[in-house]
């Protein structure tokens, strides 16, 4: 009897060293290094754990107003993607001076650990998590599935707001390794054939030219079609009906499918250049890939006097 | 008593002639049995609906959540005769004002419950930002003018959007031309919006006084308004009903059924708990507004049509019970629904339904009376319940603007004698 008792006291003592380490493994994993592939997306169950972690910060970015108000998760700072990530009057995004003083008054530090989340399969977080990337934030995530998930799953909301301390992250330099101009990126890439590969995220009838936006969408280009040579993967096809992402090989399949293989430079653009930021973070943060992401997209190149345009459908402006 | 016809003083004993000791004991028939487990049968089958819709994915339980939020309010309004043209006319031809302090104690309960939500959902109150979706709208000439027209509308017609929609629920008849009216008078709303929108609208300052004043000084500020309004109302009323229904000799079955579905609920009960309904379903949905849903069938209805322009310049941004283009049952719609419903069994459960006599004639009136309703409460975006009552409870200036000329419309209308052609 006595030994079967120290048998069962060496089994727990295992046990608990075992998850012990395995504890110390995924602390590790917490402040691994940036672009760190698939590990760039954060399960449920480990954010879970780490809502109290102090070198984790949650923030969301949610769409639908008064979302975040009426429930969010644990300790989650609310930043606003239309007010707080872009300079609103210029069309531009947010100036670094600005998101120095958004990310400090988040409680963000230079080795922070940020988690971003938000409605609809991420849409607007991962736009957050461009911009994020885009002054030198080293360890961004995601939250798999985002909100919905959260809540399908009964994970627990709460409406307090946490009042973090000021944290000490400065902000770099606008990041050009991320983020694609009309002159200095798209162009170029436009003429010289086969130098980067670009991919329209929109939805195939955008993209062949037969509509010029789905319906109910404010921002519009005068001209129908793609840039020249752009592939199409809607980028709904990033995710799985449940919102989570797709694993690492079926993603790495749905883009070499298309001539997509990460050996040549990638440029991402829809209409206003938030949801190809879902695009760009599985590109470049999940598959690690080098990729731009156009922000100025379909409304600044469609627009544009004099660029050339690919459209197969022949929507023409105005014309019957 | 004008177009009122349902608002029978039921309980008031006016000026306490029969004493005020002890409840007038009804007897209890076997056709109020019925009537009662009917009423019960409803209601339970209202929950039973929500629960069904909880189970939807996605907006399921918003939607349920409405469905309840408007069967309290239903009950309330029904049990309290919370009707805005009915309890203006008390105070303007009758000299009753007691009826009106309900509508004081709904804005100051609301208040005091929007302050606690705003305190959380802005904490800082120093940057120009607005609390998100607070029915917090310009303060315009046009507001002004929609407001007069709305109180014209309500005289006209013999309620306001959310008394019509109750008192369908006590056998309205007149209630439906109202509505039909009012869905038209939208589709004149959203003809003219961009052209007010541009000559007026799109500059009006969206005063909103916590801006100024911090929370505690709007609250404050507004719990004043309200006492001051209270008192000049209190002077006014040379027939004012007594505020406290008599006392029940003994608490027991007979009494409490009294108090619950027999005798009107008191003005400062019903006007708190329509207060507390607002707080909560602002922190859950979205303020109260009882216009969303006419208002989204209408735009939906028309634009199909080709009636109205697409593009409605700016509305989109704005905060109140805007239109969306949806042949989905909207939250709202949920809330009119269990609205509708639950004022039918709490009228049924009093012996308050009666199918209401309709002529030609004020069949018309109701019409004409509706699409001014329309038209103003889509030019406001809202209506009483959302540009008033959720408007002054989020300290809104337009709140405010609303409830002076809706109320001052009423008055033009009642003194033109609109209420009784």
């Amino acid at each position: 009897m006595n030994k079967a008792v120290s048998v069962r006291t060496k089994r727990v003592i295992a046990a608990l060293v075992s998850v012990g380490l395995l504890a110390g493994i995924s602390v590790n994993t917490a402040v691994a290094a940036p672009k760190n592939l698939a590990r760039s997306v954060v399960q449920a169950d480990w954010l879970e754990k780490n809502l109290d972690n102090p070198d984790v910060k949650i923030i969301e970015v949610s769409t639908e107003a008064g979302l975040y108000e009426r429930g969010h998760i644990k300790n989650a700072v609310k930043l606003n993607w239309y007010t707080d990530l872009v300079e609103v009057v210029n069309r531009d995004i947010v100036a670094g001076t600005r998101f120095q003083k958004l990310a400090r008054a988040a409680g963000i530090n230079k080795n922070s650990i940020v988690v971003l989340y938000g409605d609809k399969n991420n849409w607007f977080a991962a736009w957050g998590a461009w911009i994020f990337n885009t002054y030198g934030i080293e360890d961004v995530r995601l939250l798999d599935g985002g909100r919905v998930k959260w809540e399908k799953d009964g994970r627990a909301f709460t409406t307090t707001v946490p009042t973090p301390k000021d944290g000490n992250f400065v902000a770099t330099k606008a990041d050009k390794s991320v983020r694609a101009t009309l002159i200095r990126d798209v162009l170029p890439a436009v003429r010289k054939k086969g130098s980067s590969d670009i991919v329209d995220i929109r939805s195939a009838d955008e993209y062949s030219g037969k509509i010029f936006a789905p319906a109910g969408f404010q921002e519009l280009a005068v001209r129908a079609g793609h840039i020249p040579g752009a592939v199409n993967v809607p980028w709904g096809s990033n995710v799985n009906t449940d919102g989570t992402f797709k694993t690492v090989a079926e993603l790495k399949k749905l883009y070499s499918d298309k001539g997509i293989d990460g050996k040549k430079p990638i440029i991402t653009y829809c209409r206003i250049g938030e949801r190809s930021s879902l695009t760009w973070f599985v590109l470049s943060e999940i598959l690690g890939y080098e990729v731009k992401n156009y922000d100025g997209s379909w409304t600044e190149y469609g627009n544009g006097v004099g660029n050339p345009i690919s459209n197969p459908a022949g929507t023409i402006w105005g014309a019957a | 008593m004008g177009s009122c016809l349902i608002s029978a003083d039921t309980n008031f004993d006016k000026g306490g002639a029969r004493g005020a000791t002890s409840v007038e004991v009804s007897t209890w028939s076997k056709a109020d049995t019925l009537r009662t487990v009917i009423a019960a049968g409803i209601v339970a089958s209202l929950l039973f609906a929500a629960f069904l819709l909880s189970g939807k994915e996605g907006t399921g339980a918003n939607a349920a959540f409405s469905l309840l939020l408007g069967a309290a309010l239903g009950i309330t309004l029904e049990r309290g005769r919370f009707c805005f043209f009915c309890i203006f006319r008390d105070a303007i031809e009758d000299r009753d004002t007691t009826p009106f302090l309900s509508i004081l104690s709904a804005i100051a309960v609301g208040a005091v419950g929007y302050a606690i939500l705003f305190g959380q959902f802005l904490p800082d109150t120093s940057t120009d930002r607005l609390p998100p979706n607070a029915h917090i709208g310009p303060v315009s000439l046009i507001l002004v003018i929609s407001g007069l027209v709305f109180g014209l509308g309500m005289a006209l017609s013999g309620a306001c959007i959310s008394g019509h929609l109750y008192r369908i629920g006590q056998g309205s008849i007149r209630g439906y031309p109202a509505l039909l009216g009012s869905l038209l008078g939208f589709g004149l709303g959203f003809k003219s919006w961009n052209l007010l929108y541009s000559k007026s609208i799109s500059g009006a300052p969206t005063s909103w006084l916590p801006h100024k004043f911090g929370y505690a000084g709007a609250l404050l500020i507004t719990l004043i308004v309200v006492a001051i309004i209270a008192l000049l109302a209190i002077k006014w009323g040379k027939n004012s009903t007594p505020i406290a229904n008599p006392v029940p000799a003994a608490l027991n079955s007979v009494s409490l059924r009294n108090s619950l579905i027999v005798t009107r609920w008191r003005p400062l009960t019903t006007g708190a708990i329509v207060g507390v309904i607002g707080t909560i379903a602002y922190l859950r949905i979205e303020p109260l507004g009882v216009t969303r849903q006419i208002s989204t069938t209408s735009r939906t209805y028309f634009e199909g049509k080709s009636w109205i322009p697409q593009n409605l310049d700016g509305l989109d941004l704005m905060a109140g019970c805007i239109a969306v283009v949806s042949d989905a049952i909207t939250n709202n719609g949920w809330l009119i629904i269990g609205l509708v419903v639950a004022s039918f069994a709490a009228a049924l459960a009093g012996n308050r339904f009666k199918w209401q006599q309709i002529t030609w004639r004020n069949g018309l009136t109701a019409l004409l009376g509706g699409i001014f309703l329309g038209w103003s409460s889509m030019i406001a975006l809202g209506c009483t319940v959302g540009v008033l009552l959720s408007g002054t409870q989020s300290f809104a200036l337009s709140g405010w603007v609303f409830f002076a000329t809706v109320f001052f419309g009423s008055w033009m209308g009642i003194k033109l004698k609109l209420h009784k052609i």
